[in-house]
């Protein structure tokens, strides 16, 4: 069990002109026994990161170390980490047994009784006893899952790596196996680096969200960090399920013009100084339907039971509210809305850093707050500090 | 409605007479060399009235196939000093006074030590060629490939040569070496390999396993079927091999194709000894085939797999 | 469910030590970089690949423009240390002549003969086989058809029957007096001279080699057929097609790439063809009238140990095949090959 750190860690394929960079200088420190999700879209970097840390996939450059050992130049198996697959990757030809100890029988000194007697135990802990005589493929989606968890966990290893290790159950039973596996680290307390594309997974699970994106590093933070206070539109639009709504206003003075009618005037114009357009950024439970305000051409109404999704046009803009059910507007008609400044968004037009983000008086939980197992200084990463809000930064889009 | 089903009783008729040509067809020889090793030459070779059921010489015409001195195409009790002569490893097996070996046990013998180690240098070629990345691959890979399009027995003269140059003319090793990067096989493994998940190997290495281990814990065990498949293949290619066993092997070391091409060409050529010794070297591998349907069946079309 | 003490094996103990010592060796063993595995698995069969393929296939081409005079005795390479010593020899005594091998063929007669008998062979042999490999596909491959497995296994028999032992059995059933020939003559129809006559005994090749290798073809059509979806034939009913159109346009169109490959291999095998005529052909026919080209090129590198010659008809023969499978892959398969 230990931290986790990656000292500008690189990773390009390929070599001459067609070579691709798959991960670029990312700082990131993942604390002991932390819970971290990466997440980001596909083929942003996070499944390769991952593998760096496993040992997969050599570094072009930079080190990782775990705890205060350079672990850069060692292979898999010298690491003593565990990795859960995203098809789970069992021994097709070995039984659930010896699926389970073949990580002990290979890589440690102990006797077979030793090992078959942890099997055991581990096999009790995830509840498939009864299912050590099996082959992999006479189990179920979920008993697979279990399997590959147990042969991790057996290793004892300094850390859990998952890659999209639920994205293979149905709906159900993920969020079941979620809380499972989230209960399970915490008791376990092993530092655990999780691969997601899922945002809302990511939210749910990780003590903290490090979000990738082409290749970089946007924001580390707690769930709630990274959806109040994203560093940059892609963070913001990526993170909050619907997406925020983003559009063009130019700006006059502390007035805002945007598509259709949008007009608003800023009680704060710092943000904007010295701007001639600025991205403005709307989440869809911000918006809120009143009487007299800025219109929206319904287009269509989803009823999700506790509350409806509208899907509307802003000028030639589409945009998503979310909105109480028993307020039920019909395609073709229009309705009017209005938000609290405090719930705005800005960002730059060019690089898309963010100018102002939400600033409604919630207090969300910083990293300081979460539980630090081993009592290490609580720094996040070799990020400039700036002592603001946006220490988390270690890398932005252009 | 009626001129329906009666043209199709007809069609069905048809094709099941063809279907029994056909078998017929193919089991009339079968049956017949299992006959006419159970009966004297003179009854079985006669234009007028040849016997087609089986008679009692089968084992007078064996022993007389033993007995033959130019020809050992079965092994019998050591008299003279025998030799496995496999280059490197080369012992005398008369000091049991066993078994002097005929072209029979040459064959199983060569055959399945050629299977075995082909099997080997097939699969970890196959493996290297799918699951790993190194410069040149694709045009060694390609370089071996072509060379399946080549009658290989025409590489008989330089490989003669070369044999002589290296001192293992009338070896084995001679028979078995040549072939053993198998290209079929190479391109099997390499087909098959390529649906292991790398997945599955990552996740071997990170349980820590070493790259050799990987080949042999868990690529070789999940590709049993295909191995089974190719062992046939490389077993009948090996059992098959004619032209270059007879250039290369002298008459103690005969296989069984040379061997009977030896009592062909024989100043008297003893028929019924002829059709023991064919009925020895085909039946066994009909009953085999008939056990094995299954893996013949796919070695068959494994070798037909196009790219 | 097994528990720890129903393990299998002898002694756990003693596996574990063994376990130990292999993990131990396993230790001291260098691993090899990322980019050096790969060839780490490759190196033993590419050696042999070298070795025995691909220096053959070279030194064949560089033979085909001497005169061989005998296996060569010249030291290259003498290395002598008291205790070891290797002497490295050429491989043959040899007289450079340029394209004189090549010249020569123009008036060898008799390699014109092999090349016309192994074309009559080719032309006559692989038509006839394929033509009934489809067959009896198509017939297994008829719904109505019982004891599909046991037609399969039995017409796939021969695939597995030594090539010399089937060869020999052969001679013996075309004898004047053979089974054949009594078959014939009961059924009242002349005996014919399957091994002395020259176009008779041709033709006694072309059944073996049909005989031996139908099967063999069969299956892999069969597989090309279950490939073939069954919507396509059942489109082909509602639009009307007879079992003739049906086979015409759908089966045989479908199956184009496996017939394709049917061909290939058919025609490489037909030129490699040797084990069939020199038996057969050793048993009484008069030898030039059936011999091929493989068996002329055997004659002419062991029995009258001209190997540049035999070298040089090698590689005319490698020139053949593959121009003929070139044709065949393009005329074929335009859009699969």
């Amino acid at each position: 069990m230990s931290r986790i750190t990656l000292y500008t860690v690189r990773k390009e394929f390929g070599s001459g002109g067609d070579k691709i960079l798959a991960v670029e200088d990312i700082d990131l420190e993942i604390r002991d026994g932390e819970f971290l999700v990466l997440v980001g879209p596909s083929g942003c970097g996070k499944t390769t990161t991952l593998r760096c840390i496993a040992g997969l996939e050599d570094v072009t450059s930079g080190r990782i170390t775990f705890g205060d050992r350079d672990v850069t130049g060692l292979r898999a198996r010298e690491r003593d980490v565990a990795m859960v697959f995203q098809n789970y990757a069992l021994y097709p030809h070995m039984d659930v047994r010896r699926n389970l100890g073949f990580g002990l029988k290979l890589s440690t000194k102990l006797p077979a009784a030793e090992i078959n007697q942890q099997v055991e135990d581990v096999a009790e802990m995830l509840g498939i006893e009864e299912l050590l005589g099996q082959k992999p493929k006479e189990l179920s989606g979920g008993q697979q899952q279990r399997v590959a968890l147990g042969r991790a966990i057996i290793r004892d290893p300094e850390a859990f790596l998952m890659d999209e290790p639920l994205s293979n159950l149905d709906a159900k039973l993920r969020s079941q196996m979620r809380t499972e596996l989230q209960t399970l680290q915490h008791e376990l307390d092993v530092t655990t680096v999780y691969v997601t594309h899922d945002q809302t997974e990511a939210m749910a699970m990780g003590d903290r969200i490090a979000v990738m994106n082409e290749g970089t590093l946007q924001q580390v933070g707690t769930a709630e960090e990274v959806y109040r206070d994203p560093v940059n539109e892609f963070v913001a639009d990526f993170i909050g399920s619907p997406s925020i709504n983003v559009f063009d206003a130019t700006v006059d003075g502390a007035r805002l013009d945007g598509p259709g009618d949008f007009s608003y005037h800023l009680s704060e114009t710092d943000p904007v100084d010295g701007l001639r357009t600025v991205r403005v950024g709307i989440r869809p439970e911000d918006i809120q339907l009143v009487d007299d305000g800025i219109e929206l051409g319904v287009n269509v109404l989803e009823p999700m039971g506790n509350e409806n999704f509208l899907y509307a046009t802003l000028g030639e803009q589409e945009a998503t509210a979310r909105i109480d059910p028993t307020n039920r507007p019909q395609p073709g008609e229009s309705v009017s809305f209005a938000f609290d400044e405090a719930a705005l968004y800005l960002f730059d037009p060019e690089t898309g850093a963010s100018l102002k983000t939400k600033r409604d008086g919630v207090v969300p939980t910083t990293p300081d707050s979460i539980p630090n197992r081993e009592g290490v200084e609580s720094t996040t990463g070799t990020g400039p500090d700036t002592g603001s809000n946006d220490d988390q930064i270690e890398e932005t889009v252009e | 409605m009626r001129e329906e089903t009666r043209r199709e009783a007809v069609w069905q008729f048809l094709t099941y007479g063809f279907i029994l040509l056909g078998a017929v067809t193919t089991l009339v020889p079968l049956y017949w060399i299992f006959v006419a090793s159970t009966l004297e030459e003179s009854e079985f070779l006669s234009s007028t009235d040849p016997r087609l059921i089986p008679g009692d010489s089968f084992l007078g015409n064996f022993e007389a196939l033993r007995a033959r001195e130019n020809v050992q195409f079965v092994g019998r009790v050591g008299e003279m000093t025998q030799y496995v002569d496999l280059g490197p490893v080369y012992f005398a097996y008369d000091f049991w006074n066993l078994w002097n070996m005929g072209a029979i046990e040459s064959s199983i013998f060569v055959a399945g030590v050629y299977t075995i180690l082909s099997l080997l240098l097939c699969s970890m070629a196959g493996f290297a060629f799918a699951k790993y990345d190194f410069r040149f691959k694709q045009p060694i890979f390609y370089a071996i490939l072509a060379t399946l399009i080549l009658p290989i027995q025409l590489l008989v003269i330089p490989l003669f040569l070369l044999m002589s140059q290296i001192g293992l003319t009338n070896s084995y090793w001679a028979i078995i070496l040549p072939w053993l990067a198998n290209p079929l096989g190479i391109f099997l493994m390499r087909q098959n390999m390529r649906s292991i998940p790398d997945a599955l190997l990552e996740s071997a290495r990170m349980d820590g396993a070493t790259e050799f281990q990987l080949y042999y814990k868990i690529a070789l065990p999940t590709m049993k079927s295909s191995l089974a498949a190719l062992s046939i293949i490389l077993f009948l290619f090996q059992w098959n091999l004619f032209l270059f066993p007879l250039v290369i092997l002298d008459q103690g070391k005969y296989t069984i194709p040379v061997a009977i091409n030896q009592l062909v060409g024989a100043q008297r050529v003893y028929y019924d000894q002829i059709m023991v010794a064919a009925t020895l070297s085909i039946i066994p591998i009909f009953i085999l085939f008939l056990f094995l349907q299954k893996q013949f069946v796919s070695g068959i079309l494994a070798g037909s797999v196009k790219e | 469910m097994a528990t720890r003490d129903s393990l299998p094996g002898p002694d756990p103990s003693v596996r574990d030590r063994l376990r130990f010592a292999r993990q131990s060796v396993g230790e001291l063993v260098p691993t090899p970089g990322e980019g050096i595995v790969g060839y780490v698995f490759l190196l033993p069969a590419f050696v042999l690949f070298g070795v025995f393929l691909a220096f053959p296939i070279i030194y064949t081409f560089y033979l085909s423009f001497f005169r061989f005079n005998g296996v060569g005795n010249d030291t290259l390479l003498w290395i002598d240390t008291g205790f070891f010593s290797y002497r490295l020899t050429s491989i043959a005594d040899l007289e450079f002549v340029g394209l004189a091998n090549y010249t020569t063929m123009f008036s060898d007669s008799l390699f014109h003969q092999a090349l016309f008998n192994t074309t009559f062979i080719l032309v006559v042999q692989v038509p006839l086989m394929v033509a009934l490999a489809l067959l009896f596909a198509v017939a297994l491959d008829a719904s109505f058809v019982r004891l599909r497995g046991v037609f399969r296994t039995v017409l796939a028999l021969p695939v597995s029957a030594n090539l010399v032992a089937y060869s020999t059995v052969f001679l013996l059933m075309m004898q004047d007096a053979g089974l054949v020939n009594y078959i014939l003559t009961s059924l009242g129809l002349p005996a014919i001279p399957w091994l002395t006559s020259s176009f008779w005994s041709r033709i006694t090749i072309v059944g073996a080699v049909t005989w031996r290798w139908t099967g063999y073809n069969m299956i892999i059509l069969l597989a090309g057929l279950q490939n073939i979806p069954q919507q396509l034939y059942e489109a082909a009913e509602i639009d009307g097609a007879t079992r003739i159109q049906k086979f015409r346009y759908v089966t045989v169109p479908q199956l184009r790439p496996v017939l394709l490959f049917v061909f290939v291999t058919s025609t490489i095998g037909t030129f490699k063809l040797f084990s069939e005529p020199v038996i057969i052909n050793g048993g009484g026919a008069p030898l030039d009238s059936t011999i091929t080209i493989v068996q002329y090129i055997y004659q002419a590198a062991f029995i009258d140990f001209r190997l540049g010659y035999a070298s040089a008809l090698t590689y005319v023969l490698i020139a053949i095949v593959s121009v003929l499978s070139a044709i065949q892959l393009n005329v074929g398969g335009d859009s699969d090959a």
